[in-house]
């Protein structure tokens, strides 16, 4: 064992990627989400969805991928709920998404009980996604970076194009720029004959698939079976790394990775007892530090004018 | 003048009648039910006698159009989830039955044990959003609270009729002090309170784990991960007399809960301090305008929040616990944001929605146990009844729309 | 006005929706089964815990099905369900009722008191003898024991004969995943370590707590992290959690511990054996006592190693990698712990480990 210098390596910015993958694709979506002008905080509640659904699929069929598109179209398939009460019911976006959230867990485990006979833990898959790592030739080979970026498992690497596609996404594609109207301007978007009902769907749809991807990652592809509660908060902190990130694509990136990078640290701490503390000091450790950044980088940052608001009420109100 | 005179007594039955009723029905005498009816019908003449007839009848109409939308919400949650109940093997009929029994007349006093933490972080939340401010971080406070009421329950030995007013005053001061820092941030970086107060909770939780064992009992075989018991004098008082042959656990706190809701709700309402907090939250730059500082009403709406929440952890930890327990998924905060969106945020509203929330999770588990069902059913209707209780919105859509096409009509025949 | 009304009026529905509910099925009756009934209530972790929660109720099923009683199980949600629970369970006819975890300890009494006709058993709990009444039995397990004999394991293969397979390093390393640092983790931590220290004392014991029972990322980022540092052996104590451990260790290629119940379906290649815990049969063997009506309440019962419920689970697929030597040691660390030669620290403290 070496020395507490030697965790500075390579494995730790390995394990930060992992660590992050699962909150990076969730926070990109809540961006996309609540750029359109829908706060979902129902993303805790997808991803549990969407990681137990790949496991089903992944585990009567034998095969990983098939489990991976199990996972993100549960999660598309349940975030549409928050679609229909939010945009078309008009309900209040945080009541829906407490309530589906309490669903989630409970449709989840009454599932395990009818399809595995018992809650808990469900058999492991016979192969996870984990075993289709593959290095990209020659971008591995580079030092530091190489290994973390480039030799990765599939969801990974998806959650890098993720984060590339929405950025383009937002800032260069019409689409985007309608996505980011109707949730600035809805009323403007209106008037030029785009409908925002559409761009609001899409947006949670969006929000739906990368949530139901990161819950494949943590059921397929971080581990081989599903647990309840495995998501641990992870939704939620992704809507922290949303807005720490400035409601943008890279900024979320940027907010996840800081925070796998603060845990990973974290963990390492407690392997070389570096204070004579408790080891719940050591576990808050990524969330003092997250306040600590969000209170010194965010200062210009501010949500989407109309977000969390009803379209229809504004409306009238004009 | 004779109408003058009649008004008062009028009203005074109302209330006597509503009071009497519910203190029947809750004793699990269901004739009680009737008594409440009797208050509504009174109600009604009362409102005869002070306005004129058509204004009751558009009331009554109101008041029946308000009824239809909860009932075809509930029968439709009723109704999908006996389809999923038949469907994996359940008589549905049985386990409503288990679940409203249970619920509302076998362990009432369960229900009611549950609601009064909801009631505090309920309120907590409410009075957050009237500012515009997302308080998600209301289960942190609460562990706050309960720490601070552990230490002062164990070392402050005084007449309880100091030590406990002191300890839920101290108690809620440290758990608003706790979110002084996520609005100090609010306030000077404009860092959101959603980041802010969601990480000082998971931060609270991890600090109470280390508070058990800093206070934790003997560890010679026992279990050292709970606090050592708080004195007895410390101990919120018990509804004995009331119930003298019954081991019901039942305290005062759901009293304190309803005094505080009625207290924000006075508040909101009626003070300059809330109508600055609603002005905020309503529209800032109207606010502003006003020369309302949003810096200092965030403050104080954050600081109120936190005190609010922090009073749930007191209540448990004084009135039912008497200890500070690892206290794996209390998830009173969480469920407190559901409480108040679904009373609109209304403080009074928060207290019927806490008890209906309180009674949902008594009467699943007494449903659970007796049905031998799954708990995961009972929190699957549960979130189908909530989403279906909203139902009034999908009424409002429909409203709207007609609305709007009349609009539209009469624009076009311009 | 207008709004607090609306409240009161959908209240008063669902009050009248709910009397005509009760009142079209008259009062509900008691469940009151017949025959002989034993029952259980989980604590807020509920079943699907692979840890006491399950292990209890696996006890009562094969109490069912070898005594032909009638098991019933019910799981609690908040700390608020667990007296109305182990009382409703008494009030239902049932015999022997099990409070599963130590947050149910206080509940356990109180439920008791009220219902004196039932047996009262608490999984982890430990009731004082001085005041406890006669119908309940608080049910402890040395853990320490059955982590004492893993670390003897743990400690003999990761150095001095690592060359017994290809999945163990020349690093003297080993890992324990932690869940929440709760009495029973502290338990089988503290013996673990006394365990390897006893047999190689240059040993890097390397400890992570992951603060949950249900995350497996954590749990499998924990091993790790520790996996870097050279360890081989991965002990986890993490519940679910630990399941993420196993599956790290199952990666990289190295051997795992698991906790509680025999874990080798887990990960057949990677789990070496599992420090067990033995709550099914001490469950089993309280229905047994209360039928056998020599049921004894109002005290304590540790189970060791010598009512057969701590030790380790077999080899399985590694009986044949496992030198000679090391299972002579483990007999005889079995033998000492038997005739209380060997005395497994039960904390940290006793075990000296800073962890």
């Amino acid at each position: 064992m070496g020395g507490f210098f030697s965790i500075f390596n390579e494995d730790l910015l390995v394990a930060t990627i992992r660590l992050s993958t699962p909150i990076t694709l969730a926070a990109v979506g809540a961006t996309v989400c609540e750029r359109a002008g829908i706060v979902n905080i129902a993303m805790e509640g997808i991803m549990i969805i969407g990681a137990f659904f790949a496991v089903v699929v992944a585990y009567y069929t034998g095969n990983p991928w098939l489990g991976l598109l199990g996972g993100v179209v549960a999660g598309a398939l349940f975030s549409m709920i928050h679609a229909v009460a939010t945009i078309t019911f008009h309900l209040d976006h945080v009541v829906s998404g407490a309530v589906l959230n309490i669903l989630s867990f409970g449709v989840v485990r009454y599932l395990m009980v009818i399809i595995y006979g018992h809650p808990g833990t469900t058999e492991p898959i016979a192969k996870g996604l984990a075993e289709y790592k593959f290095a990209v030739p020659l971008l591995s080979k580079i030092p530091v970076i190489g290994p973390a970026f480039f030799n990765q498992t599939p969801i990974v690497y998806l959650s890098f194009l993720t984060v590339i596609f929405f950025l383009i996404f937002l800032k260069k594609t019409k689409t985007g720029l309608h996505v980011r109207a109707a949730g600035e301007h809805p009323l403007a978007l209106e008037t030029i004959g785009v409908s925002v009902v559409k761009m609001r769907y899409l947006a949670v749809l969006v929000s739906g698939i990368t949530s139901g991807l990161a819950g494949a990652y943590l059921s397929i592809e971080n581990s081989v079976s599903f647990t309840e509660g495995m998501s641990n908060g992870r939704g939620f902190i992704a809507l922290a790394a949303n807005i720490s990130g400035g409601w943008t694509a890279i900024g979320s990136w940027l907010a996840s990775l800081f925070f796998g990078f603060a845990d990973a640290l974290q963990i390492r701490f407690q392997i070389f007892k570096v204070l004579p503390i408790p080891a719940e000091f050591f576990i808050i450790f990524p969330y003092v530090a997250t306040v600590l950044v969000v209170a010194g980088l965010v200062r210009r940052s501010r949500p989407p004018k109309a977000v969390g608001m009803d379209f229809m009420i504004e409306r009238e109100e004009d | 003048m004779k109408k003058a005179k009649l008004k008062p007594i009028i009203l005074a039955g109302v209330f006597l009648l509503g009071a009497v009723g519910l203190i029947l029905y809750i004793v699990s005498l269901f004739y009680g039910l009737f008594f409440i009816l009797a208050a509504v019908a009174l109600y009604f003449l009362y409102r005869w006698l002070s306005t004129d007839k058509e204004t009751v009848i558009v009331e009554i109409r109101k008041f029946l159009k308000n009824l239809t939308i909860p009932v075809i919400g509930i029968s439709a949650a009723i109704v999908i989830g006996a389809i999923i109940m038949l469907i994996s093997g359940y008589d549905p009929i049985k386990a409503y039955r288990a679940l409203l029994y249970g619920g509302f007349v076998k362990n009432w006093h369960i229900s009611i044990l549950n609601a009064t933490p909801l009631i505090f972080t309920g309120l907590s939340v409410a009075f957050a959003f009237k500012a515009g401010l997302f308080n998600i971080g209301a289960e942190g406070q609460y562990y706050v609270g309960a720490m601070v009421a552990t230490f002062l329950g164990i070392y402050l030995g005084m007449p309880p009729i100091f030590t406990i007013p002191i300890i839920f005053l101290m108690s809620g001061l440290v758990a608003a002090a706790y979110n002084y820092f996520p609005a100090l941030l609010k306030v000077k970086t404009g860092a959101h309170e959603v980041i802010t107060t969601m990480m000082f909770a998971h931060i609270a939780r991890y600090l109470s784990s280390v508070f058990i064992r800093w206070m934790g009992g003997d560890s010679a075989g026992t279990h050292p991960y709970v606090t050592n018991p708080i004195l007895d004098a410390n101990w919120l008082p018990r509804f004995k007399g009331l119930f003298p042959d019954t081991n019901y656990r039942l305290h005062t706190g759901i009293l304190i809960g309803i005094a505080v809701a009625i207290f924000v709700n006075y508040i909101l309402t009626k003070t300059k301090f809330g109508y600055e907090i609603r002005a905020v939250g309503h529209n800032p730059q109207a606010a502003r305008a006003q020369g309302i500082s949003i810096g200092k009403n965030i403050f104080r709406a954050l600081l109120f929040a936190g005190f609010l929440a922090g009073l749930a952890g007191v209540n448990q930890v004084l009135g039912l616990d008497h200890k500070l327990f690892e206290n794996l998924s209390a998830g009173y905060g969480w469920n407190g944001i559901a409480v108040a969106l679904l009373a609109a945020n209304n403080p009074i509203g928060v207290i019927f929605t806490a008890i209906l929330w309180g009674a949902l999770d008594a009467g699943g588990q007494y449903m659970a146990r007796t049905v031998q069902i799954s708990n995961s059913i009972v929190e699957i209707i549960k979130g189908i009844i909530l989403f279906l209780i909203v139902a009034r919105y999908i009424y409002s859509w429909v409203g709207n729309r007609i609305k709007r096409r009349k609009q539209l009509a009469s624009e076009g025949a311009k | 006005m207008l709004k607090g009304f609306k409240t009161l009026v959908f209240i008063l529905v669902v009050l009248l929706i709910s009397t005509g509910m009760v009142f079209a099925g008259g009062a509900q009756e008691e469940a009151a089964g017949e025959g002989f009934i034993a029952a259980m209530a989980t604590d807020v972790g509920g079943l699907g815990d692979k840890s006491f929660n399950d292990g209890s109720y696996q006890g009562l099923l094969d109490a069912q099905s070898d005594f032909g009683i009638e098991a019933r199980v019910v799981e609690s949600k908040q700390q608020t369900d667990y007296v109305p629970n182990l009382m409703g369970l008494a009030e239902d006819g049932a015999e022997v009722v099990f409070a599963v975890g130590f947050l149910m300890a206080d509940a356990m009494i109180e439920a008791a008191q009220n219902a004196p006709d039932a047996c009262f058993a608490g999984i982890d709990i430990w009731v004082d003898p001085s005041t406890a009444p006669d119908n309940v039995l608080g049910i402890l397990f040395k853990e320490q024991e059955s982590g004492y004999l893993a670390g003897v394991v743990a400690g003999l293969l990761t150095k001095q004969y690592a060359s017994a397979s290809t999945k163990l390093n020349d690093d003297n390393v080993v890992g324990m995943v932690l869940g929440m640092d709760i009495p029973p983790v502290e338990r089988f931590q503290a013996g673990f370590y006394a365990g390897v220290k006893s047999v190689n004392p240059d040993c890097e014991v390397l400890s992570v707590v992951t603060g949950s029972f249900v995350d497996q990322a954590k749990g499998k980022e924990a091993a790790l992290a520790m996996i870097e540092q050279g360890a081989d052996f991965i002990f986890q104590i993490a519940g679910l959690t630990g399941i993420g451990a196993i599956n790290a260790a199952r990666e990289s290629g190295i051997l795992a511990i698991g906790v509680d119940v025999d874990q080798s379906g887990v990960a057949p290649a990677t789990v070496l054996t599992s420090a067990v815990k033995g709550i099914t049969s001490a469950t089993y063997l309280t229905i047994k006592a209360v039928l056998d009506g020599e049921f004894v309440g109002g005290d304590n019962k540790v189970f060791g190693i010598n009512e057969g419920a701590t030790g380790l689970a077999p080899f399985h697929n590694f009986d044949s990698m496992v030198p000679a030597e090391v299972k002579a040691a483990l007999e005889k660390a079995i033998a000492d712990l038997k005739s209380g030669k060997i005395v497994a620290p039960a904390t940290r403290a006793e075990a000296g480990y800073e962890g």
